[in-house]
């Protein structure tokens, strides 16, 4: 309390330096923009113009009769979906295992992060390349095992679009969010898991009654992470499919990207950016008080 | 303890700070105020980066002191860039326009050019763009069809089909044949080249007047539209028939370079493609010859190549060009007709002299193939002439979605199975309607 107390009357100065920065470059690249981009969202500004029209909620009435747009969530919620249920619960099982190995631990976690150290134009890339259907690597593989009529085209087929994108980003992030879970495992008291030797408990009741419950804070960020992650999903999208078929893999940002940026329509886009940025607002304070009440509760 | 905490973080911020702003601008020389930027899209093309340094180099060496820098856009059209620019106030002094000039007039980015400058080299007038003119105007660019002599004689075919159902069953012995009929890519943009050419050849008039208004101009008044067009959907019926039966499975993954390999490696027949292909035969090494064709309608018109030389698109100097820059602007747009230039740019895309003052025939290549391509098309133009395509003018040009985005959409819909027809016209009429409101 003291200490706190001669922080707040004589150490302002220091903290000013200290949070200034960041406060600083925060608000003028995130808070300040998004205040621009609520203005825009009123305009039908181009891009190519420096003097935007008011057309005051005129995008706001258009937005809510938009196919496309309507799509674009659908598409966006089905990769979150997937990829919310694997890093959330799919990352948690093999941090699970990844803690139990004996020998080799350091370099078969590493193996595990090193797709999240590249960056996602990169990762995006070489799945580009490996999914190609006549030249990609998992075809030509698949063809040189005699199973040729197993090759799809991976990327451009609207079957397997959908799992081509989510595979993309499993691979890029499922180390990130096993790290997370690891480090988590790592703060679990041995004497617990002493206690349940003794009393002969098997690796499924450890793991139900003393990991998981130790490691919902975990979940609960992850869970909170892993939805940013697909709600987000957008420079694995430009690299590959740039949305396509058709428009099938547009996600909200790629739409908001494509109607800004390719179609001069940044007032439109800056409309849905908008309406999007408060529908997260309200589904991240809903997650987070329903997850931190869950976790109150165990 | 925090006292020293706080005056130290205090001496390590301004240290930095002061560090940040003694560095600032440390990396620039003495000269850096007299260089242009200008933008090309070379990306891996050898014979538009031939080019591009040769103009350089004039320009370099008629202007001492001054350099030239290269923004090279890669296989990109600069509108993302050029926003970027245009959005941080730092539009390089020339850009390449391409269809972009109505929105980069329209915000007051381009500096017109006078009829001298057009004038002094012997160019046809461009159509004026509001009024003005703004751009070089550097040549011929046509649109057709490239195809391997040597498959279509082996299916008895030497000589351009008349109608489209011609075409398709030429494509039709190919295939039974055992030769790849067509060769068509899904993933980037070069998927729209047939549809862009069947509804620019068929529902376009050949030899518009500028005082009857074109589709474009009705369809933005909305008097037509695709969905009540019949044209647009006969010209989506027989995509999907061409789709279906001619392009081969997982096309739709591959995109511009996979196609140009395959064609150019002697593994297709037939290539929807611009003239801009015979500038990499050379480069390429292709040893085959290659014919280029005019596109056969689909509404008993005479088959013809489309040019693209009607709106104005080239290079155009800017507004961040002022004073002294503006001058070395112009004089960089000067160079370009360099005779040695010029013909380094005609080689390179594979487009013909329309500057009849610049001492330069044609595009010249020492590689056999690629001037038999160049012969071929200079008499496929002079036997079955062009039509403008989609416009008369910049004034009268779709919205540019619809060519680099909207028509792909719709060719890999069609790759995906999509046999809709009203569902794909939709997709083209609200398309269109979005991108009015960004035009």
């Amino acid at each position: 309390m003291g200490n706190a107390s001669t922080f707040g009357r004589r150490g302002w100065p220091a903290s000013l330096i200290l949070c200034g920065p960041a406060v600083v470059l925060y608000g003028t690249f995130v808070v300040l923009p998004a205040v621009l981009g609520f203005a825009y969202s009123l305009t039908d500004w181009t891009g190519w113009t420096a003097d935007p029209n008011f057309v005051g909620l005129d995008n706001f009435r258009e937005l809510a009769g938009d196919e496309r747009f309507a799509a674009a969530i659908r598409f966006t919620l089905s990769e979150t979906w997937m990829i919310v249920a694997f890093f959330t619960f799919g990352s948690l099982v093999l941090a699970v295992l990844l803690d139990r190995l004996r020998s080799v631990k350091g370099i078969v976690r590493g193996l595990f992060f090193y797709p999240y150290v590249l960056s996602i134009l990169v990762a995006a890339l070489l799945f580009k390349y490996l999914c190609n259907y006549n030249h990609g690597a998992i075809n030509l593989l698949l063809r040189s095992v005699g199973l040729g009529e197993w090759a799809q085209d991976w990327m451009m087929d609207p079957r397997w679009v959908g799992y081509f994108i989510f595979a993309m980003v499993g691979w890029s992030a499922a180390g990130f969010f096993t790290t997370l879970y690891l480090a988590n495992l790592q703060t679990i008291p041995t004497e617990l898991y002493e206690a349940a030797s003794l009393d002969g408990a098997g690796p499924l009741s450890v793991f139900t009654r003393i990991q998981l419950p130790m490691l919902v804070p975990t979940v609960t960020t992850n869970l909170v992470l892993a939805t940013i992650f697909g709600i987000n999903l957008f420079g694995q999208i430009v690299v590959t499919t740039e949305g396509g078929p058709g428009y099938r893999t547009a996600t909200v940002g790629y739409y908001i990207y494509w109607l800004g940026v390719k179609n001069n329509r940044q007032g439109y886009a800056s409309a849905v950016s908008f309406t999007v940025f408060i529908a997260l607002v309200a589904v991240a304070i809903v997650q987070v008080a329903l997850l931190r009440r869950r976790q109150v509760q165990l | 303890m925090q006292k020293r905490t706080g005056t130290g973080a205090c001496v390590l911020w301004v240290a930095v700070v002061a560090g940040l702003v003694l560095s600032a601008g440390c990396g620039k020389d003495a000269d850096s105020g007299k260089v242009i930027r200008v933008t090309r899209n070379i990306g891996g093309r050898e014979g538009f980066r031939l080019h591009f340094k040769a103009w350089q180099e004039a320009f370099e060496r008629d202007n001492p002191g001054w350099k030239i820098e290269l923004i090279d856009l890669g296989n990109q059209n600069g509108d993302e860039f050029y926003k970027a620019r245009i959005a941080t106030g730092d539009l390089p002094e020339v850009v390449m326009t391409w269809q972009l000039t109505p929105m980069l007039v329209k915000g007051n980015h381009l500096v017109p050019l006078d009829e001298a400058y057009y004038g002094k080299f012997g160019i046809p007038l461009p159509r004026k763009y509001k009024g003005r003119y703004y751009t070089t105007q550097g040549g011929i660019q046509v649109q057709g069809i490239a195809v391997n002599r040597k498959m279509w004689a082996d299916v008895g075919i030497t000589t351009p089909p008349q109608t489209w159902d011609e075409f398709v069953a030429g494509l039709a012995k190919l295939k039974a044949k055992g030769h790849r009929p067509l060769v068509l890519g899904g993933r980037e943009w070069s998927a729209f080249q047939p549809l862009f050419y069947a509804i620019a050849t068929n529902m376009y008039d050949r030899d518009p007047s500028p005082d009857k208004p074109s589709w474009t101009i009705r369809r933005n008044r909305a008097e037509v539209r695709f969905a009540t067009d019949p044209t647009a959907r006969l010209i989506l019926e027989k995509m999907i028939h061409l789709l279906d039966n001619f392009v081969e499975k997982g096309a739709a993954s591959d995109g511009y370079n996979e196609e140009q390999r395959i064609f150019y490696g002697g593994k297709g027949a037939t290539w929807m493609m611009g003239c801009w292909i015979a500038g990499d035969v050379e480069a390429n090494q292709v040893d085959f010859e290659i014919d280029y064709w005019p596109i056969p309608s689909m509404t008993g018109r005479k088959p013809v190549l489309i040019t693209c030389s009607v709106p104005q698109s080239g290079w155009a100097m800017t507004t961040s060009a002022t004073g002294e820059k503006r001058a070395k602007a112009r004089a960089f747009l000067e160079c370009f007709y360099d005779p040695e230039v010029y013909q380094l740019f005609l080689n390179g895309e594979g487009q013909f002299a329309a500057a009849s003052k610049v001492p330069v025939k044609g595009p010249r290549s020492a590689w056999e193939p690629a001037q038999r391509l160049f012969d071929n098309i200079q008499r496929t133009m002079d036997e079955y002439g062009t039509t403008p395509g989609f416009h008369i003018a910049l004034d009268d040009m779709p919205p540019p979605i619809l060519f680099s985005n909207t028509m792909k959409a719709v060719m890999q819909e069609m790759l995906a199975g999509t046999r809709d027809v009203d569902r794909l016209l939709k997709m083209l009429d609200d398309d269109w309607d979005s991108a009015l409101k960004g035009m």
